[in-house]
């Protein structure tokens, strides 16, 4: 009997990367402006893209990834606003990857597209692990998660390129002031932009629309 | 909680590379897990030894080494942190992932760095038997 030791050197989450940067580079080939939009679960995410998707689709050409556990229910919403929306199942996962992403943009005619917005699975942990090939990738929560989830949650703070607070028009029913959680992401990473929104507020909203639009012009090069 | 899928993954390449070199028996995996994943190594352990059943990689001792954060920093310098004490009251109260992610500053300077390393999961080697 004979004992070797095999040394692999095989990263686990290396293949998840390397598949991202494939989807990075075919949709930068079709100049498409990628949002990966993670965050808590009932955070808004949904209709933080909606609104987007309003003010946006009559200039620009906007399509949708809704991953979800079961993901028709988000994707028809999507749907209603009459833009090309895949929906991504990620059955039993936590998060999407970017093989999920993979699949999804081979139904989606990216010629046609300047804006892709990728609604990943509600989770503030998963998703963090894994790159889908975004050019943004942005963090949404809610007041009503309370103000320690963030200092809960440091590493999707930390990666994140854009931190929304969203529903701030309920903050004190659910006595949280939105400062304190902007305060902390901040400490987490200094040089995110943290915007504060209400959908009852659509002057809040304006400055989330403006940061998509300007990653297409961008993208664009307008 | 996504240690299922993963520990999919690591057993199927053990068991590739296993098969290539002929191994009648896997008796170790040795992981390099960075402290900045989300990775829970107990659950990873647990769900490996589940699914190895069967296979010759049942029974293999699963061995997980923690590898701490290392940074780069605008003003030149690339290496570690500086490891989290975890004696003061407020840093008794954080968890872990908080301690290490708040320790990223850059030794040198003081300024925030980049995260270099810390975020791999690392099949780094297997004991076998042919």
């Amino acid at each position: 009997m004979l004992m070797h030791v095999i040394n692999m050197g095989h990263d686990v989450f290396r293949a998840n990367d390397k598949l991202a940067e494939k989807n990075r580079k075919l949709l930068e080939k079709h100049e498409v402006f990628a949002v990966n939009v993670m965050g808590a679960i009932g955070s808004g995410k949904t209709t933080l893209i909606e609104e987007a998707v309003k003010a946006l689709k009559d200039r620009y050409r906007i399509a949708v990834i809704a991953g979800d556990v079961i993901a028709e229910m988000d994707a028809s919403r999507f749907r209603k606003l009459g833009v090309p929306t895949v929906p991504a199942n990620t059955g039993k996962e936590c998060h999407l990857d970017a093989k999920l992403v993979e699949k999804a943009l081979e139904e989606l005619d990216l010629e046609n597209i300047d804006l892709l917005i990728i609604e990943n699975v509600g989770n503030l942990i998963c998703p963090v692990d894994f790159k889908l090939g975004e050019e943004l990738r942005v963090v949404a929560v809610s007041v009503s998660e309370g103000d320690d989830i963030i200092l809960k949650h440091p590493m999707i703070f930390k990666t994140s390129e854009l931190a929304v607070i969203n529903k701030v028009d309920i903050a004190k029913a659910v006595d949280v002031n939105p400062e304190t959680m902007k305060r902390d992401i901040l400490i987490l990473n200094p040089e995110i932009p943290v915007l504060l929104t209400s959908k009852h507020d659509k002057e809040s909203l304006k400055a989330w629309i403006g940061y998509l639009e300007e990653g297409i012009k961008d993208m664009k090069g307008i | 909680m996504h240690e299922y899928s993963i520990a999919c993954e690591i057993l199927d390449q053990v068991l590739a590379t296993a098969r290539t070199h002929e191994a009648r028996e896997i008796k170790s995996v040795t992981l390099d897990m960075g402290r900045l994943t989300h990775t829970n190594p107990e659950q990873l352990a647990f769900c490996f030894e589940v699914l190895a059943k069967d296979s010759i990689a049942e029974g293999a001792e699963f061995k997980v080494e923690m590898i701490s954060p290392s940074i780069e920093c605008d003003c030149g310098y690339s290496g570690p942190i500086e490891e989290p004490s975890g004696e003061s009251e407020e840093e008794k109260l954080q968890s872990e992932l908080l301690e290490y992610i708040s320790a990223l500053t850059c030794p040198k300077c003081g300024k925030n760095a980049r995260i270099a390393g810390g975020r791999e999961l690392l099949i780094r080697a297997i004991d076998i038997e042919k």
